[in-house]
């Protein structure tokens, strides 16, 4: 290792200050944290102060994989990863939309971003409004169609105050039960999250990316004949593989950490169960029963699941982008 | 760069200073300042007003935005907590009193000759007597009645409701009081319960003899034949007779009336005729609809005339530095003053029993048409504590409000939703007696047998 004159040190000195109040912040606040969350995970550490702290091996992920509710949150977890297609799909649509040169661009454009700078709470109560099964706006517009179409007798689901979901999921345990298929709250807030995902940071992202492409490869591909889908199938998409990749991986990890928010203000994690996400059920384990340690375990199984799946992606979507 | 950096961190440091001399005095001046955690309320300000009037040298405000038990924990340990406190029920309190943050004021009460259990209502007791010590004094007290508005009766020439109505006669009633509109969805709901409160469950599956659990804890029996049959007969009032709002009927009566959501709401909207809940629903009627011709009954009683009822009690932070004159208003609580003006206010029931036996409380000369007070009285004296496990904490009641999810949704009859939710009931108690110490012992000692 070079030694380093006495310029150099001071110079790494100022350097090293610089970064001192960031480091200490991520020490103190997040890695501290994350550290004590671990060795907490492993203690039966209780707010209300019933048992006296103590070290319980790993009796907390006992627990939790032998409960049955936390099997169905994970359940709901994932399933509510089901929109992230539609909505990496949904936002590269929209960006190709606000791509195109035409009159009005900036204000599209701004009017498409709202859903990010609105306050998500107060989204929140406006879907949930939107959502109401008598007189929301939602099941209005879906009755009207069906009564133009002649079927007057069609009624809407009750989004957020039903069980059913696409996958006819049970609520009591994990598995499929027929009369469970059908649309409910898990839909409710996948649509709803749709929303946001389709007008927020992801639009943005492939509108940056589209801006990239070169246009003499563009140019080449139409001077050979190419169609407009063509172009966009070998010369676009490729050309947008790295920024793909990191809506994807993004969206895995805001995906299983995600679902408190909606569960919080919309739902309460119900009707029975179905929206309660390991985000969620991790507050309620913490400040509603005031287990700590467990609520650490399973933090901790989250953050391996989110590792884990962060690892796949990484391992087979790196493969995919080739520029 | 330097000279950069060094002076915005001047200007900075000036701005801090300059910052720091021109904050607003404390709002007590010179009086010394105490923090009271609670919801903040027109008519608690008014309580607050009357302390601060009798006790020149203090000055208490309210903090409403560190009411979670969590916050206040932590607050409390760390030494920045409230000096004082609300807590709901024996279970809040016992963890106020696991975490060392509840001050033990049994002897500063009895010296000041309070002796709390004498005096206020019995169903008060748990939520500030812990282990026969004392740690609070209620703020108010509440059970829950039946309202009914006047108007639509007599409107529609039904005869009101009589003490000792039958569950039988409140269906024939409710089926005549509720209207459909043209479109054939139901406008006004002859009854409104609170399906979703926990409470207000529990008062129907009290009255029906259902235990949730045995006396010492150790037992979840919520699928006894009589919870069975009380859950019955709310799925039917929802579904099957329909005069009640079902979860889907609820959400749509939320805001065609205009009033948000919840029974109060529906009540003073007109959008049911009779409504389940407690005098504290006074404090928005009269503000919102002081001409609402309104009548109160207690509830028809199916087996037993029993019913849930509860406490907001205020607790002294035991690190507080100023717990001595904290304490000042936890006797305030205890005080004549106190009690005629929550009384008054209709903030529920004061908590020291005598001040309901008046006759400025059953005839306010100021709100004349409230001639019910009597009954109000009347459940408070009847109101038991709900019923708990030390098995089980308030969040791990999940698994049983799941069934009674399914049940309201009527998407399970009553009868197997019960079984399984006694089942994990059950289960949660023997898992949590198995793998916690402290519950092991205890469930020994209650039982005689391991878990």
């Amino acid at each position: 290792m070079k030694k380093l004159n006495p310029k150099e040190r001071r110079n790494l000195m100022i350097g090293l200050s610089f970064l001192l109040p960031n480091l200490v912040g991520f020490l103190l606040f997040t890695l501290g944290p994350v550290a004590f969350s671990f060795g907490a995970s492993f203690t039966n550490w209780d707010l209300t102060g019933i048992e006296p702290l103590q070290y319980i091996g790993i009796d907390n992920f006992a627990n939790m994989f032998s409960d049955s509710q936390f099997w169905l949150y994970f359940v709901n977890t994932l399933y509510f990863l089901i929109g992230l297609p539609l909505a990496i799909f949904g936002s590269l649509g929209a960006a190709l939309l606000l791509h195109q040169k035409v009159k009005g661009q900036v204000v599209y454009r701004t009017l498409l971003y709202l859903p990010s700078v609105t306050s998500g709470v107060a989204v929140m109560i406006l879907w949930k409004a939107l959502y109401n099964p008598d007189w929301g706006a939602v099941n209005q517009i879906l009755e009207s169609v069906a009564r133009a179409f002649g079927h007057p007798e069609f009624r809407g689901p009750s989004w957020l105050l039903s069980t059913q979901n696409a996958l006819a999921l049970g609520v009591e345990k994990v598995g499929v039960v027929p009369n469970q298929w059908g649309i409910g709250a898990r839909e409710a807030l996948i649509f709803m999250g749709l929303w946001g995902a389709i007008g927020g940071g992801n639009t943005l992202l492939y509108l940056a990316a589209l801006g990239n492409v070169p246009q003499e490869l563009t140019e080449a591909a139409e001077m050979d004949g190419a169609s407009r889908f063509r172009i966009f199938r070998n010369v676009t998409w490729p050309q947008l593989a790295p920024t793909t990749f990191f809506i994807i991986v993004m969206g895995f990890i805001g995906g299983l950490q995600g679902g408190f928010e909606q569960a919080r203000v919309m739902t309460l994690g119900g009707p029975a169960g179905t929206t309660t996400t390991l985000a969620y059920y991790i507050y309620n384990k913490a400040f509603v029963e005031y287990q700590m340690g467990y609520a650490c375990a399973v933090s901790l199984v989250l953050f391996g699941l989110i590792f884990a799946v962060t690892l796949v992606n990484w391992k087979f979507g790196n493969k995919e982008v080739s520029y | 760069m330097r000279t950069f950096f060094s002076a915005t961190f001047a200007v900075l440091l000036l701005l801090c200073v300059v910052a720091w001399k021109i904050q607003p005095p404390p709002p007590g001046g010179s009086r010394t300042t105490l923090t009271w955690s609670t919801d903040n309320n027109p008519t608690r300000q008014e309580q607050v007003a009357l302390f601060n009037k009798l006790n020149p040298d203090l000055y208490l405000m309210i903090d409403p935005n560190n009411t979670d038990q969590q916050k206040v924990i932590v607050q409390a340990i760390g030494g920045v907590g409230p000096d004082v406190f609300d807590t709901f029920g024996q279970a809040s309190l016992e963890a106020y009193v696991r975490a060392g943050v509840a001050w033990d004021i049994t002897e500063a009460m009895t010296e000041a000759g309070i002796e709390i259990p004498k005096i206020i209502w019995p169903v008060a007791v748990p939520s500030c007597v812990y282990k026969e010590r004392y740690y609070g004094f209620p703020c108010n007290v509440n059970a829950n009645a039946m309202w009914f508005n006047k108007d639509i009766f007599d409107k529609a020439g039904v005869p009101y409701p009589k003490p000792g109505w039958s569950w039988d006669d409140l269906i024939r009633i409710a089926k005549q009081l509720t209207v459909k509109g043209r479109d054939g969805k139901i406008q006004q709901f002859g009854l409104y319960f609170g399906w979703t409160n926990w409470g207000d469950r529990n008062d129907l599956l009290y009255q029906f003899g259902a235990r949730i659990f045995n006396d010492d804890g150790t037992r979840c029996e919520i699928g006894s034949p009589e919870a069975i049959e009380a859950m019955q007969l709310s799925q039917d009032l929802m579904y099957k007779h329909r005069v009640t709002p079902s979860p889907i009927d609820e959400a749509a009566l939320s805001t065609q009336g205009g009033w948000g959501s919840g029974g109060i709401t529906y009540l003073m909207g007109g959008r049911v005729a009779m409504a389940y809940g407690g005098r504290w629903w006074l404090n928005l009627i009269r503000k919102e609809k002081p001409d609402l011709n309104l009548g109160v009954v207690e509830m028809p009683y199916a087996k037993v005339p029993s019913l849930a009822g509860g406490a907001r009690c205020a607790l002294v932070n035991r690190n507080s530095p100023k717990r001595e004159a904290a304490l000042r208003f936890i006797k305030y609580l205890a005080s004549p003053e106190y009690n005629q003006l929550l009384n008054d206010q209709a903030d529920a029931l004061a908590p020291v029993m005598a001040s309901a036996y008046t006759e400025r409380f059953l005839h306010n000369p100021e709100w004349p048409k409230e001639d019910y007070n009597e009954v109000w009285r009347e459940v408070v004296r009847k109101a038991r504590p709900d019923e708990l496990s030390p098995f089980l904490r308030g969040g791990e009641m999940s698994a049983i409000s799941t069934q009674f999810d399914l049940i309201k949704s009527n998407l399970k009859a009553p009868a197997a939703a019960l079984r399984d939710a006694e089942r994990a009931g059950n289960d949660r108690i023997l898992r949590n007696a198995r793998l916690r110490p402290a519950l092991n012992k205890l469930y020994l000692e209650l039982t005689g047998s391991k878990p």
